[in-house]
């Protein structure tokens, strides 16, 4: 139903994986696996293929993060995504358009300079740039946000839906089938592994579950009886109507917390994140985050005062403690696997879903992948990333003291 | 072939329409965002009657079988500067 690559053929009673949830993670990773080989995987989606985040999000794609973590793990991302088009046989529309992350005050500066020592150590490219290149490269930004910056001029931003679309066509061709409206209701486990799981009443086995559903990976993952430390968490954003071209590449203000960028067709698509209390866990639309963005935007490009907001849309993303993703296999429960916590979840997608693919297969994780595994719960060594536009827990909590 | 065009603001023709659906994009929603229909500044307001009418003729079912997109809000068009608490007229 929907969309390319999607089965029309009954649910058979077998698999030997079985991913949940058919955003960009769950169906990247389903084309990896059959990549290396593996035979009879299915892709069961509750709802359509990128029903969920993937059809919502910014777009946006870079590497240069603060901490090696991440900036080797999207790095080897940003790496696959140069790939992706002719490889998949289909216009994921991404353009190397650059992407400049912008810092105002002196923290930030000194945040994002420490980054370049890093970048350089692995490899990642990136160029810092003064307040007099920052106001050359984007002259329709207010000059006074404009300090300084990291600019990777061969990132950019793709489109959530074609690229989607291309990893589920390829995959189909390669015999996964993907399943729509097939939400996992149950997982069988038994001593310690995985037996199947329950999909609209009908059991199937398997020995291998992937749980990629996005915003409700918490909920699945109990469903193993795993205890998975996520939450949901909305974002919203905003699409004006189309403008002359003013603005090539994309931008993260550290200052306001928000991301941007114009498309090929003169659209500007923006979204904020501001450190107020969600209580929403609904695809829902709210008036204090349209001001949010509205006078964010207009603060950094003033010439967008007199444009047109056409639509303002959210969607959901899952939040782990260190805002970084949650991957690999899971403690405890033998054959089930976490593609989960990911709020940077389209940019990391080609690149995650092979290493993780990699991961199920041999069952031993890639140096680069390694750091985002589970354990780290545990073992308390949780991920620094500094360079992300997504308020903390503490953040998020002293809001909800101050408004109390 | 002489060009049908559906939807004013993308320039979606009736053959864009046939073609969506011969790829495999099936529903209102999927076709909206392979197309681009629905999308312009109009918000598909002119066109998503005409488009409506071509996507069920390609799928051989009435309209009234169909599952709209899902609308997005503002219900009309908005200026930034007035949500932002400024003058629309800052530009340039
Ligand atoms: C407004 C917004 C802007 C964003 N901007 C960016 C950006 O610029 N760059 C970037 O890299 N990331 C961005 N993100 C984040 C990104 O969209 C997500 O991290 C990414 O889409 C995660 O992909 P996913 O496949 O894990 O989850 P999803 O796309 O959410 O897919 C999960 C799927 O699982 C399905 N599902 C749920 N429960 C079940 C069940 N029980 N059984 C079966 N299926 C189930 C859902 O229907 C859904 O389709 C943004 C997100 C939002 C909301
Ligand atoms: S005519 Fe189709 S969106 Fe305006």
């Amino acid at each position: 139903m929907a969309v390319p690559g999607v089965t029309h053929h009954p649910l058979r009673s077998r698999y030997e994986v079985v991913i949940a949830g058919g955003g960009i993670q769950g169906i990247a990773l389903a084309y990896e696996l059959a990549l290396m080989g593996v035979r009879d995987i299915a892709v069961v989606e509750a709802r359509w293929p990128g029903a969920g985040g993937t059809g919502r999000n910014g777009e946006m794609i870079r590497s240069a993060f603060a901490s090696e973590e991440w900036a080797r793990l999207f790095d080897f991302s940003l790496r696959r995504w140069g790939e992706l088009s002719a490889e998949l046989d289909f216009n994921t529309l991404f353009t190397t358009a650059g992407y400049v992350v912008v810092a105002t005050t002196a923290d930030e500066v000194a945040m994002l300079r420490d980054q370049l020592p890093v970048h350089d150590r692995l490899g990642v490219r990136s160029e810092w740039l003064d307040a007099a290149d920052l106001q050359e490269l984007l002259p329709a930004a207010a000059p006074d946000l404009l300090t300084g910056g990291v600019l990777q001029p061969h990132a950019g931003f793709a489109h959530h839906d074609a690229t989607l679309w291309a990893y589920a066509r390829a995959a189909s061709r390669r015999g996964v089938e993907i399943h729509a409206q097939a939400p996992v209701e149950a997982v069988d486990v038994a001593d310690g592994r995985v037996r199947g799981v329950i999909v609209r009443g009908q059991r199937i086995s398997t020995p291998v579950v992937v749980n990629a559903t996005g915003a409700f990976a918490r909920e699945v993952a109990a469903m193993a009886g795993v205890e998975l430390p996520t939450q949901r968490y909305l974002l919203e954003m905003i699409v004006t109507e189309s403008l002359k071209p003013f603005l090539r590449p994309a931008v993260a203000s550290l200052a306001l917390m928000s991301y941007c960028h114009q498309t090929s067709r003169g659209e500007f698509v923006g979204g904020t994140e501001f450190k107020a209390a969600n209580a929403y866990d609904d695809v829902v639309v709210t008036l204090e985050a349209l001001r949010d963005i509205a006078s964010k935007f207009v603060q950094l490009f003033p010439r967008i005062a007199g444009a047109c907001l056409i639509r303002h849309w959210s969607g959901l993303v899952d939040k782990s403690p260190d805002l970084s993703p949650v991957l690999g296999p899971s403690p405890d429960v033998e054959g089930f696997f976490l593609d989960a916590g990911w709020t940077y979840g389209f940019m990391g997608a080609p690149g995650s879903a092979r290493l993780l693919a990699r991961w199920i297969v041999d069952g031993q994780p890639d140096p680069v992948i390694a750091p985002f595994g589970f354990e780290r719960f545990a073992s308390g060594k949780l991920i620094s990333e500094a360079a992300t536009v997504v308020p903390t827990e503490e953040a998020v909590e002293e809001t909800q003291r101050d408004r109390a | 072939m002489s060009k049908t065009i559906l939807c004013l603001c993308h320039d979606v023709t009736a053959e864009d329409v046939r073609r969506a659906v011969a790829e495999g994009y099936t529903h209102p929603e999927t076709i909206k965002r392979y197309t681009s229909a629905f999308m312009g500044p109009c918000q598909g307001r002119w066109c998503a009657d005409l488009v409506m009418e071509a996507i069920a003729e390609e799928l051989g079912r009435p309209v009234s079988e169909l599952q709209p997109t899902s609308g997005r809000p503002p219900a009309y068009p908005v200026r930034m500067g007035p949500l932002a608490g400024r003058p629309s007229d800052e530009s340039e």
